[in-house]
């Protein structure tokens, strides 16, 4: 891998070179695969709870909340597009245009974690507890892993707020805001996949 | 067409998609044919993502494939554990 400067993009991405550019720095990329391997393993669980536990992995999607799964998938779905238009904004070298996007992606963050308590009240009120069987169980951990990740990337946009309020970024040197970009990206990404697997597929 | 452009309607792809999505959640049963579809859709949701939002289509090629790896292996893992799930049950059994 290699770490090319002169490859990356200015204004939008551009063909490169077989090994091709790096969007933000190699730590973010450590941490995001690192995140990523971690909710692979929680799918690989997922999965083989449910070949051992066929009966209540159909029956457990029936009795979630799906219009909140729905919602909070909208929901993220929109601030990754929030986050993409802050990146182009910035490209564009319009910083408070780029803040304002940013604003609508950690509003969004919000948002998905005030839905996500509610569909745990909601949970609560309808006798679905953690320990109400093993397709719950694995619903939690993994859900509330994700409302994690969710409420420490909406503190970090919120820090690249406040850092492009304070001048440090440019059009041509905003590597901060980039790793934020794709850190949100990748919690978006995991929670596309999260949906159909717990609240879609029987 | 724009970057702008193209991400305003990836966006509106997506959303379509998880709409699609929900409403094959609330019918009353599941085959093979929409199994397949759910699988396809998150492949779908994902390659976009990784392509666009990340902005990965031109970037490191290794980067580049191991996130769409991601978008490969889980739609086939979801249509693997629908048609041989005592297979893979069995697989996974210590003995």
């Amino acid at each position: 891998m290699q770490l090319a400067e002169s490859q990356a993009p200015v204004f939008a991405p551009k063909k490169t070179s077989k090994s091709g550019y790096i969007p933000g720095n190699l730590a973010i990329w450590a941490a995001i695969l690192a995140e990523m391997s971690e909710f692979a393993v929680m799918f690989v669980v997922y999965f083989l709870a449910k070949v051992h536990n066929p009966e209540i992995f159909a029956d457990g999607p029936l009795h979630l909340n799906t219009l909140a799964g729905t919602i909070n998938t909208l929901v993220m779905l929109t601030s990754s597009f929030f986050v993409i238009r802050a990146v182009i904004a910035m490209r564009a070298d319009k910083p408070v245009v780029s803040a304002r996007w940013l604003w609508g992606a950690a509003i969004s963050g919000g948002i998905y974690l005030v839905v996500k308590y509610y569909e745990y009240r909601w949970n609560t009120a309808h006798g679905i507890t953690v320990e109400t069987d093993l397709f719950y169980a694995v619903y939690y951990y993994v859900t509330f892993n994700h409302f994690l990740h969710v409420g420490w990337g909406s503190a970090a946009i919120v820090w690249v707020i406040y850092r492009i309020n304070a001048g440090a970024y440019s059009s041509t040197d905003h590597e901060g805001l980039i790793n934020i970009a794709v850190y949100w990206h990748m919690i978006d990404l995991a929670w596309i996949t999260i949906f159909p697997l717990l609240y879609v597929i029987r | 067409m724009s970057q702008i452009q193209l991400v305003n309607r990836l966006w509106i792809i997506l959303i379509g998609l998880t709409l699609f999505s929900a409403f094959m959640a609330e019918q009353p049963s599941q085959g093979l044919g929409s199994i397949s579809i759910m699988a396809l859709v998150l492949a779908i949701k994902g390659r976009i993502i990784v392509d666009y939002f990340m902005e990965l289509k031109t970037a490191n090629r290794l980067l580049r494939t191991l996130m769409q790896v991601y978008f490969y292996v889980i739609p086939a893992m979801i249509i693997a554990a629908y048609l041989f799930p005592e297979q893979i049950a069995q697989w996974a059994t210590l003995k």
